[in-house]
């Protein structure tokens, strides 16, 4: 069986194209789904039970279904019920968004909580409100300890935008699919796709690498 | 320290466990009784149960007419034939690398995958048809440009839409099966599913409330033939192209047919075509 790099240069513009797609879907839904993790972060670690349980419910429910699923059900149900017309990308970003922002929003109550009480209770009795602390002493602290697991969430998210295949959005995976079926190749057009995805982790893992770096305290 | 360590084997033999009977699950050994035959060899055949009325499921057994046909020819050709769904493109990876023996799928033959793989003589005549929604304009594959199409990856329906199209256009939309892509129709993403004209023609009987109505353009698709797909070079060929002939003869090939599509077979064209 001969490799046939013939196929993968016809494909590479499509590649490429699909390549940035995953890339705007990656970045988008890394960008939505933290501001939506810190909200529910913040809103799961509520005093008022309450008020927290709607967050405890969402981040339940999109922690303990699979990913693929709610692909499907946003895809064929929630975005035709809304607009009349199904949309690949529109929910590919809300799916992955809604997804990672239970991820990160465990991942920012551990942080938050793993910052000892005491600078809590010292900025307090120096005159501080509860949000002026949070803003100004706990989250900067909690945000250094984030970057790790965040880290490891956005690289997790910008591999399972592949998923997104199934529901025909044109990101790279999906090119590789049809590389695939119209040659049935396994090797040329899922090698191609590995190797990209590789090339895309390693610039965002050297990315937080340096924000790291820059946010360690002397 | 032990106990821990039982435990933690014990755990993974019970996963392992569970993992082999999710294997079991599609596989379907038919029996034909002609054991004392030399042939009687058990043949891996594997489909894509995702095409109904050719090949679905119900429950977790691969039924429908593609299914029906390979067990009566092999059990004419003296064969024992074990079924399994293994999704549409693993079928050619499996008989390209002889992992599987024959494939059933309402495979059209065409000269591109005859360069790969040895086909049987044609079993149906078919044609891809255009799916639309009962007040769509659209009348012809022509009208099809500048509406954007769904369809079943690496089939026949993406090549004819591509031809129109052209290849890998914007408009088409690819997915990993037809009932996929008749949803994307169903939710307004796409104007039109193209497949071939029995799944589109059963899927607007079996579902009149989703107001679907089928478009023929004979003009713009050629009729096809579905052939059992072997790997290169293989020997079944011959025994199978001589079974499919004899129960066309012996009116099993037409009482199946008449099961699954209560119409008679036009096996002229069909023998025309050999």
């Amino acid at each position: 069986m001969s490799f046939r790099w013939d196929i993968i240069f016809e494909y590479a513009p499509f590649l490429l194209k699909g390549a940035l797609l995953t890339i705007g879907l990656s970045v988008s839904s890394i960008l939505i789904g933290t501001f939506l993790g810190l909200l529910i972060g913040l809103g799961k670690i509520m005093r008022n039970k309450v008020l927290a349980a709607p967050f405890y419910f969402y981040v339940t429910v999109f922690r303990g279904t699979p990913l693929l699923v709610q692909i499907f059900l946003i895809h064929f149900g929630i975005v035709p019920f809304f607009t009349g017309e199904t949309n690949a990308v529109a929910a590919g970003v809300i799916a992955l968004s809604l997804n990672a922002a239970a991820y990160i929003a465990e991942i920012f109550r551990a942080g938050i909580q793993s910052i000892d009480n005491g600078q809590m209770e010292g900025a307090r009795s120096l005159g501080m409100t509860h949000a002026q602390t949070m803003i100004h002493v706990v989250l900067p602290q909690a945000f250094k300890r984030m970057i790790p697991p965040l880290g490891n969430e956005f690289i997790v998210l910008l591999k399972d935008s592949s998923l997104l295949c199934v529901i025909a959005a044109p990101e790279l995976m999906y090119w590789g699919k049809a590389m695939g079926s119209q040659y049935f190749k396994v090797w040329e057009p899922y090698l191609a796709c590995a190797f990209i995805y590789l090339f895309l982790t390693l610039v965002l893992s050297f990315a937080l690498n340096g924000l790291e770096r820059r946010l360690k305290t002397v | 320290m032990l106990k821990k360590v039982s435990f933690l084997v014990f755990a993974v033999v019970a996963s392992l466990l569970l993992i082999l009977t999710g294997c079991g699950k599609d596989k379907e050994v038919v029996t034909t009784g002609k054991e004392e035959d030399a042939n009687g060899k058990t043949l891996r055949i594997v489909t894509d149960a995702n095409y109904a009325p050719f090949e679905f499921l119900e429950g977790n057994k691969v039924v429908g007419f593609d299914i029906d046909f390979i067990k009566a020819v092999a059990k004419e050709a003296g064969y024992e034939a074990k079924v399994e769904s293994v999704g549409w493109d693993p079928i050619f990876v499996e008989i390209e690398s002889k992992r599987a023996d024959v494939a059933v799928s309402a495979i059209t033959v065409n000269d591109e995958r005859k360069q790969t793989y040895d086909f049987s003589v044609p079993y149906f005549l078919s044609t891809n048809k255009i799916l639309v929604p009962e007040k769509s304009d659209i009348k012809s594959g022509d009208e099809l440009k500048g509406n954007s199409i769904a369809v079943q990856t690496g089939t026949t329906g993406q090549e004819a839409v591509e031809k129109l199209l052209g290849k890998n256009h914007k408009d088409i939309k690819k997915f990993e099966n037809n009932n996929l892509a008749i949803q994307e129709l169903l939710q307004g993403g796409a104007a039109a599913v193209v497949a071939d004209n029995t799944v589109v023609e059963e899927y607007v009987k079996n579902n009149p409330d989703q107001k679907l109505k089928v478009v023929e353009d004979s003009q713009a698709f050629n009729e096809e033939f579905y052939g059992l797909m072997f790997p290169k070079g293989s020997e079944l060929k011959a025994d199978f192209d001589k079974a499919v002939n004899a129960i066309y003869e012996n009116g099993k090939y037409a009482e199946i047919y008449k099961e699954w599509f209560g119409v008679e077979p036009d096996l002229e064209t069909l023998k025309a075509q050999q």
